[in-house]
């Protein structure tokens, strides 16, 4: 009897099978970002350029499969970003799951991916997300890291010959991954940092902590803060008549703080994603055409004056994804099934070399799940109330 | 070294006027109350993002607090219709002018691009009523309640508004204007004007307090239900209406001094708790109940966060909070002292 049904099952399988043959295959892509909660305001661009990724889609013929794209909300609560990870990969049967936007999120869903062999693209800022890579054997990330851009800042103290520095962070996960990097490159290029000093985003008063700052005499000062406590410690440095360089966080690269900062943070040097000044960069950069294509596209949809930095990262987590699948399709993967291919893919995506995204130029390998380098970090300088290219002397 | 000492001194003081207004607010609810309300700082972010909406040009979130507020009280009402149709129709009607009226101004306001001192006044307006209207809802149905049920009460009134402040107006930081730009060389230090006027406000609604309570029919009712509540109920005192009455005032103090903070820091959802505990630890000194004692307590948590957040900025809080262990210490060696 059980024989019989086993056969029977068997059967119905392989008609299932062929009856799907003739059409195209379905890569199934899962995202999990948070839509509403604190991180919000990072989320939703994510969610549209997805949005906008599958409707750019539904009029190509040209990939070897369909696309279906499933896309839950985890309200910013690492509890509820498992749940729904753990529904796209078990009843969804998705691929690739593209999660999620914060670092505390896409932390805890390390264990789930990782148990179930299913390739993941995080859209969160930490490096603990990748790191070690070889415990991270299924993840990977688009957004650039603090590592990144501190490296980038720091390349240009040293070119203008200053030694000494001075930390001021938020005294929150976010300060902290700023003063990890900070400490480790700063030692890497031989710049002594003078001062460390910490605030809080809900602190009233900011000169105590840049009299101290002032007092050590450094030669630069590097704030990783988010507005508005970034922009008014950069203002609270005016006030004490501290007079040389400071440096940014990319957490800055937004509106606010020039609007709360004004004429008080003309100069202020930030380290950014090319998202923010690809207007000033030459003809000759590949990233320029791929980031104009994209911005056109994505503020005509949505109807925004500028695109900023987040949908880049979401936008970028897709294609590479589906250029990684196309590879796997070529090479004679079968994405019914579901182990192999969910594998194949994680491979494919490895192998992504030289690709040109919106946030970077992306090489991944066996020993690197960023895949970005110096090429995709750039130093903005506020000018005139705009953020403009800083051309590094 | 000697003008590190005199910004530290400046902005010490600046913060401890603020923190004033604060202590000033708690001690006026737990006196006539006996609510230790921890949402006082609430009040502060209220002000300061209605002041921002105003000076935007946008219509104030805090008018949709306001009237629906007023709604709700309507609605609780709806019990005394059957009883005594004539009152509670006039009561109602009443809480429908007052929508009105505040909806009217707001747009008047708006129409005609007031000064910030006047959006001042009218934001004032608006948030002040927030605070009896809450009085309203989580005091006044319970007036028996132990001390520890409104401390409860209005940790969950705090996590409440700062939640609707975040429904309201998001998390991005609104910049707002000061009463005037620029600032003041004393000597090596640079003195923004705002601080001045946070001087000049801070006293100004200081000594309005005492004129009003020393010399003021509806004051003296006021410090009569803070001496003793039962007695002045006797004395046929409303005590409901002066609990209703503390709590409009603490609300305007606190949203002041919201407004006065807002030009140097931003406005946004969150900016209100800290404050909040700050002038709660100033208050302590006086144990929520004596004004100039409160007073000097601020002083000395505001000089001492900005000591501190020069001298160990990673431990300026834990430093400022430290203080309430010595502060409760002396308290309570002094209130043994006083029971003998």
């Amino acid at each position: 009897m059980k024989i019989l049904s086993v056969a029977a099952a068997l059967a119905a399988l392989a008609i299932s099978v062929s009856a799907h043959a003739a059409d195209k295959p379905e890569l199934r892509i899962g995202s999990v970002v948070a839509m509403t909660g604190p991180a919000s305001a990072l989320g939703l661009p994510e969610k549209n350029a997805l949005e906008l990724l599958q409707e750019q889609l539904a009029n190509d013929t040209s990939l070897p499969f369909t696309v279906k794209f499933i896309t839950y909300d985890d309200g910013s609560d690492p509890t509820k970003a498992v749940n729904n990870v753990r529904k796209l990969i078990t009843e969804d049967r998705a691929h690739v799951v593209i999660c999620c936007t914060t670092t505390p999120t896409s932390m805890a869903i390390l264990e789930t991916v990782t148990q179930a062999k299913v390739p993941n693209v995080s859209l969160a800022l930490g490096q603990s997300v990748i790191e070690p890579v070889k415990e991270r054997h299924w993840i990977f990330k688009t957004p650039s890291t603090d590592q990144l851009q501190v490296t980038g800042l720091v390349d240009d103290m040293v070119k203008r010959g200053i030694k000494k520095v001075a930390f001021l962070g938020l005294e929150d996960s976010f300060g902290e991954g700023g003063w990890i990097a900070m400490q480790s490159v700063a030692k890497a290029k031989g710049v002594e940092i003078v001062a460390s000093e910490r605030f809080s985003r809900t602190d009233t008063n900011f000169t105590p902590q840049a009299l101290k700052v002032r007092q050590s005499n450094p030669g630069a000062v590097y704030i990783h803060a988010i507005p508005p406590s970034s922009a008014l410690v950069h203002q609270a440095l005016k006030r004490v008549g501290y007079s040389g360089p400071i440096y940014h966080s990319g957490g800055s690269a937004n509106n606010a703080f020039i609007s709360i900062g004004k004429q008080d943070v003309e100069g202020a040097l930030l380290g950014t994603t090319p998202v923010l000044v690809y207007k000033d960069l030459p003809d000759s950069n590949p990233l320029k055409p791929v980031i104009t294509k994209f911005a056109a596209l994505y503020e005509k949809r949505f109807n925004v004056p500028k695109v900023d930095i987040f949908p880049g990262q979401s936008w970028d987590a897709g294609n590479i994804t589906l250029k990684a699948a196309e590879e796997a399709v070529k090479a004679g993967v079968k994405l019914d099934d579901l182990d192999a291919s969910r594998a194949a893919l994680r491979d494919k995506i490895e192998g992504v070399k030289n690709f040109v995204g919106v946030g970077g130029i992306f090489n991944y390998s066996p020993t690197d799940h960023l895949g970005l380098d110096h090429r995709s970090t750039f130093i903005s300088v506020v000018k005139n109330g705009e953020f403009r290219l800083y051309e590094s002397k | 070294m000697s003008d590190t000492i005199l910004f530290l001194l400046v902005d010490g003081l600046t913060n401890g006027l603020v923190y004033a207004l604060l202590a000033l607010s708690l001690v006026l609810v737990f006196t006539v109350t006996r609510v230790v309300n921890i949402a006082q700082g609430e009040y502060v972010m209220l002000g300061a993002l209605t002041l921002a909406d105003l000076l935007q040009g946008r219509m104030p979130g805090t008018l949709y607090l306001l009237i629906g507020g007023l709604a709700l009280c309507a609605i609780l009402d709806v019990g005394r219709w059957r009883r005594d149709w004539r009152q509670a129709s006039l009561y109602t009607g009443g809480l429908i002018v007052a929508g009105i009226v505040a909806l009217a101004l707001t747009r008047g306001a708006l129409a005609l691009h007031l000064p910030v001192i006047g959006m001042m006044v009218v934001a004032l307006i608006l948030v002040a009523p927030l605070g009896a209207l809450i009085y309203r809802f989580t005091v006044h149905p319970i007036p028996n309640a132990t001390t520890i049920v409104f401390v409860i009460i209005s940790v969950g009134v705090s996590m409440s508004v700062q939640g609707l402040g975040l429904l309201i107006w998001g998390a991005n930081p609104y910049p707002v204007d000061p009463i005037a730009a620029g600032g003041l060389m004393m000597g090596p230090v640079f003195i923004p004007y705002q601080s001045f006027a946070i001087l000049v406000t801070a006293l100004l609604a200081m000594g309005g307090l005492y004129l009003f309570s020393e010399f003021t029919l509806v004051g003296k009712a006021l410090q009569a239900s803070a001496m003793n509540r039962l007695g002045a109920q006797f004395c046929g005192i409303p005590v409901n209406a002066t609990g209703a009455l503390a709590f409009l005032l603490a609300a305007a103090f606190s949203a002041i001094s919201g407004m006065l903070l807002a030009p140097l820091i931003t406005a946004n959802y969150e900016m209100g708790f800290m404050v909040g505990l700050k002038g709660f630890v100033g208050g302590a000194m006086g144990g929520l109940i004596d004004y100039p004692l409160s007073l000097v307590g601020v002083m000395i948590v505001g000089g001492l966060e900005s000591t501190s957040a020069y001298v160990a900025s990673a431990y300026r809080d834990v430093l400022v909070f430290s203080l309430l262990i010595p502060i409760l210490l002396w308290r309570n060696t002094r209130s043994r002292v006083e029971a003998r």
